[in-house]
């Protein structure tokens, strides 16, 4: 009897899923794609009539699918997966659909929650913290102590250290990402930060010809000596490796995500060995760099009510958790980064959570993409030896006026 | 002797060529652990066949017919339409040099790279309520396989003598019945040839398909593939196997086209 | 006699006509005038600048080096494939045991998706790891920089290109090679021409239409290059493998900047017609009835 209710009420509620809901989700490949997967599984777990496709891309095609896909107003997404860079452009072409106030909730980190609020830091939410990276400095702790050498306080401490290690050890002095674009920008703006300059200034305005940069850049080449032969074409899976074969002694940039097996003895020959911390800065305080991978609505979708339930989802302490223990995803929630389990797993949480707050987001400009990747081809050039510091930045410089909006 | 001689020098060229095949073959057939730890080994210790397993688990095999249905549908309307035109501008002089422009129109669109139509195109598919269909990719794919097409049929149809055509008509066949019966046949092996090239065109085919398809069920052979390069890494088992099974249409196609293959290019350009 | 009516053949012509009218005369049409304009992508805002977007990528280093790298890697890659082929197709046109196996064999890269061949030859270039590097280094030669080296990542590049598409030139020339009546190659080696020079001034003459169409299509595709430089290099070290396909795709795709993407496109189309105006002239002299 109790069967064949339940078998009814199983007919009744598939006929009640003809009008169920349809969500298509555009999101990343690698690990991001895989824990997703995990979210969209758990979330079809809860609500089976929903019915979700989810598209996994690698970072730049989900860029220009996205893009292309909003400007048309096709309503082929509803739940869109982007990176902080590109929240200004598209908010200011009013791409994403504002959030209810119910998603906002005070156990989000803040500086990784209004990083999605348009226009102002007390607006209205348009996109929601999935993964809170920010970026770390790492370094190898067993070998510091070996060569009697202390902690790194300054980008001067980074250099020097590289080199007591480079000439007494096999060990390469330090490691970064060189392949032109956004991974060789990456990895110099957290130098470029601690040494108190930046791409844009507080108007907006291009500012890369201060002595504050030159001195950043000489410093970034000067690391290029203690580092791998080829670091020029280095991107984030041989940073990895490096650091896991212990074949580098630090790291000047390393995101959460490369991080979760430096303590697996499976993969790892640096098990216990390796600090991650907030990285260093010449002058003042240092300012970790946000890389926030955020969960948005387009304008354009025709499930926004559902969508919305997916963010909530997505996005809550138990999710996150999951996310974090599984798949070495950041919270985006202080009460995750103080749960026992997830710290039990990351020693380094408690150092990244506070990272996190005080974290700076990259300059809020619409087209960030495009002087990222003319900085990045003048980084290489002088990186290469083709021109000099000063010459580099002048020519970013005078390209990057050009072309930059605010 | 000689003849061994110079069966030797080219079976060594052939040797040289097909090392990377070689290489793709080997690392298809490692368990995942060995390619990792030997990249360089031209031979696995152990044959695995773990990568096809899981190729075959998932939605390669759906995605193999997608795409080889696309490819197909691509061709024969690139193939159909074409003979029509290059039919019409061999033997018909148009006022005002007309054919001659359109010649030279479609060598400019086979010139131009297709990045540069592709936003336009986005917008006109999207109008056409065409995006995420096969049937949206088989016109985009036009802009590659018609101009191509258009260029080598006009030489197979050249090389028809119009004596035969002549002929057929004094014994009253008129246009359709002549193209149908007597132009199709002679040029077959010409059609053959092209059909082939614009198949490995259609098959490999990335940059409009990467646009215009955006769920995984609807995705192309090299839009599959490129799911295995991430940014933490290449999954070279999957990848070299997927590349493996996907070539072998093709190979199939061709190596029973081979005849034709070369016939075709001999009458064309004569 | 032949043609009822004239009206019958323009039908013919329409199809074609239609489809790629529809398909390319619009995007061509917003290339032309995007290329002198300033276009908001969001609004599609368009504002006349003028030749102002050809003074920017004059001015621009990349865009020089683009132009460049294209130009190099274009005469480079296909006169190797041609070359390679034209030698190809000579070494198959005489009999040898199992030449129905080998023409296959040799055909094969030409079938692999671009995709394929990019990673596997990047592999095979890993500085560390690459079979190219532990072959040399076995040899007791110095392992090479294949894809860092500024100096040689481009003909890295090139080499790939030809090893996937020589087969396309070495087919072409072999079709052509094929149809040489076999009269005409016998009274060349009866004369006692020394093989040499039977080639030079008999065999090559006669098959000069074909390599010069394997030449066409083989620069026509060399010229576009773009996916082998995305999937190996992404343009670097520096600007050493940047080609005008993969700027072109990074204004238009990575900045939506529609006027500079349109004005270098505009640029390489220019180029590439000036490239083959030749060529196109003397086909379309060819027999008309």
């Amino acid at each position: 009897m109790f069967q064949r209710t339940l078998l009814v009420s199983a007919l009744f509620a598939s006929s009640l899923s003809l009008n169920a809901a349809e969500l298509v989700i555009a999101g990343r490949d690698s690990s991001y794609g895989d824990a997703l997967q995990f979210v969209v599984d758990e979330y079809q777990n809860q609500q089976p009539d929903t019915n979700i496709t989810l598209v996994k891309r690698p970072s730049n095609g989900l860029y220009e699918s996205v893009v292309l896909s909003m400007r048309e107003q096709t309503g082929n997404y509803d739940v869109i997966l982007m990176d902080d860079t590109w929240a200004p452009e598209f908010l200011s072409n009013n791409w994403l659909s504002p959030l209810s106030q119910q998603v906002e909730d005070e156990d989000f980190i803040s500086a990784s929650f209004d990083i999605g609020r348009y226009p102002n830091a007390s607006s209205a939410a348009y996109a929601m913290p999935m993964v809170g990276n920010v970026a770390m400095f790492a370094w190898n702790r067993a070998l510091f102590e070996q060569n009697q050498l202390s902690e790194p306080k300054s980008w001067s401490d980074v250099l020097k250290s590289a080199e007591v290690i480079s000439q007494s050890t096999d060990t390469n002095g330090l490691v970064f990402r060189g392949v032109k674009g956004n991974p060789i920008v990456t990895g110099f703006l957290p130098i470029l930060w601690g040494f108190g300059a930046d791409v844009v200034d507080s108007e907006g305005q291009a500012s890369l010809d201060t002595p504050e940069a030159k001195q950043a850049l000489e410093a970034f080449l000067a690391m290029k000596q203690y580092a791998p032969r080829g670091v020029d074409v280095y991107n984030a899976d041989e940073v990895r490796d490096s650091l896991q074969k212990g074949s580098a002694a630090m790291a000047i940039e390393v995101w959460p995500a490369w991080v979760p097996n430096l303590d697996n003895p499976e993969v790892s020959a640096v098990v216990g060995d390796m600090e991650i911390m907030a990285p260093p800065a010449e002058v003042g305080q240092p300012s970790p760099m946000l890389g926030i991978w955020q969960l948005a609505v387009p304008a354009d979708s025709n499930n926004k009510a559902e969508a919305e339930a997916f963010l909530a989802f997505a996005t809550s302490a138990e999710i996150q958790k999951a996310l974090a223990l599984d798949f070495g995803m950041p919270p985006t929630r202080s009460s995750v980064y103080h749960d026992e389990d997830v710290v039990a797993k990351y020693r380094w949480y408690p150092q990244q959570a506070a990272a996190l707050s005080t974290g700076k987001a990259r300059p809020r400009i619409h087209n960030w993409a495009e002087v990222e990747s003319i900085l990045g081809d003048f980084l290489q050039l002088a990186m290469m030896g083709q021109m000099s510091a000063e010459q580099a930045l002048k020519q970013a410089q005078r390209r990057i006026e050009r072309v930059i909006k605010v | 002797m000689r003849r061994y001689l110079h069966g030797l020098t080219v079976w060594m060229m052939v040797g040289l060529f097909v090392l990377p095949v070689v290489w793709m073959v080997a690392t298809a057939f490692k368990s995942p652990g060995e390619i990792l730890n030997a990249g360089a080994r031209l031979w696995p210790e152990q044959i695995s066949l773990s990568a096809f397993e899981r190729l075959l688990a998932g939605e390669f095999p759906l995605l193999i017919g997608n795409t080889l249905l696309i490819a197909l549908m691509a061709t024969g309307l690139s193939l159909l339409v074409s003979f029509f035109s290059a039919y019409a501008l061999v033997r018909y002089r148009f006022p005002a040099k007309l054919d001659g422009a359109f010649l030279l129109a479609v060598l400019v669109i086979k010139m131009m790279p297709p990045i540069v139509v592709a936003t336009p195109l986005y917008s006109l598919i999207n109008q056409l309520g065409l995006l995420n269909t096969k049937l949206g990719l088989v016109l985009c794919y036009q802009v590659y396989t018609l101009p191509f097409c258009i260029w080598m049929l006009l030489g197979f149809i050249r090389d028809i003598p119009l004596e035969i055509e002549e002929a057929a008509a004094m014994d009253g066949a008129h246009l359709f019945k002549r193209l149908g019966f007597v132009v199709f046949p002679l040029c077959a092996p010409g059609l053959v040839a092209t059909a082939i090239f614009s198949m490995i065109l259609g098959w490999n085919e990335f940059l409009f398909s990467l646009l215009f398809i955006h769920t995984p069920d609807k995705f192309t052979i090299p839009l599959y593939l490129a799911n295995f390069m991430t940014e933490d890494g290449t999954a070279w088992g999957e990848l070299m196997a997927a590349g493996l099974v996907s070539s072998l249409p093709m190979l199939a196609l061709a190596g029973y086209m081979q005849r034709f293959l070369l016939r075709g290019f001999s009458l064309g350009l004569k | 006699m032949l043609f009822e009516s004239r009206k019958q053949l323009t039908l013919l012509l329409l199809p074609a006509l239609l489809i790629l009218g529809a398909l390319t005369l619009y995007p061509i049409l917003s290339v032309l005038v995007n290329a002198f304009g300033s276009v908001d992508y969001a609004s599609k805002h368009y504002l006349f600048v003028g030749l102002d977007n050809f003074r920017e990528l004059l001015d621009d280093f990349f865009f020089i080096a683009a132009v460049k790298n294209t130009f190099v890697f274009t005469v480079v890659a296909s006169c190797a494939q041609v070359l390679l082929g034209l030698w190809l197709a000579v070494l198959f046109h005489r009999q040898f045991p199992g030449r129905r196996f080998a023409l296959p064999i040799i055909i094969y890269p030409m079938m692999l998706s671009t995709l394929v061949c990019s990673s596997i030859w990047r592999s095979w270039y890993h500085y560390d790891f690459g079979l190219l590097n532990t072959v040399l280094t076995w040899l007791g030669l110095p392992a090479q920089e294949w894809l860092f080296n500024p100096d040689l990542a481009l003909y890295s590049i090139a080499l790939v290109d030809t090893w996937q598409w020589t087969p396309m030139a070495f087919l072409i020339i072999l079709a052509g090679l094929q149809s040489i009546p076999k009269d005409i190659s016998e009274a060349a080696m009866v004369d006692g021409a020394r093989p040499l020079r039977a080639f030079m001034h008999i065999t090559l003459p006669l098959i000069q239409k074909q390599v010069m169409l394997a030449f066409l299509l083989r620069s026509i595709d060399t010229f576009k290059l773009f996916d082998k430089v995305y999937v190996m290099t992404g343009g670097g070290p520096g600007n050493a493998t940047e080609t005008l396909s993969m700027f072109v795709y990074k204004y238009g795709f990575r900045f939506f900047n529609l006027g500079m993407a349109s004005a270098s496109a505009l640029v390489m189309l220019l180029i590439s017609m000036a490239m083959t105006l030749l060529y196109a002239r003397k086909v379309m002299k060819g027999g008309k009835q």
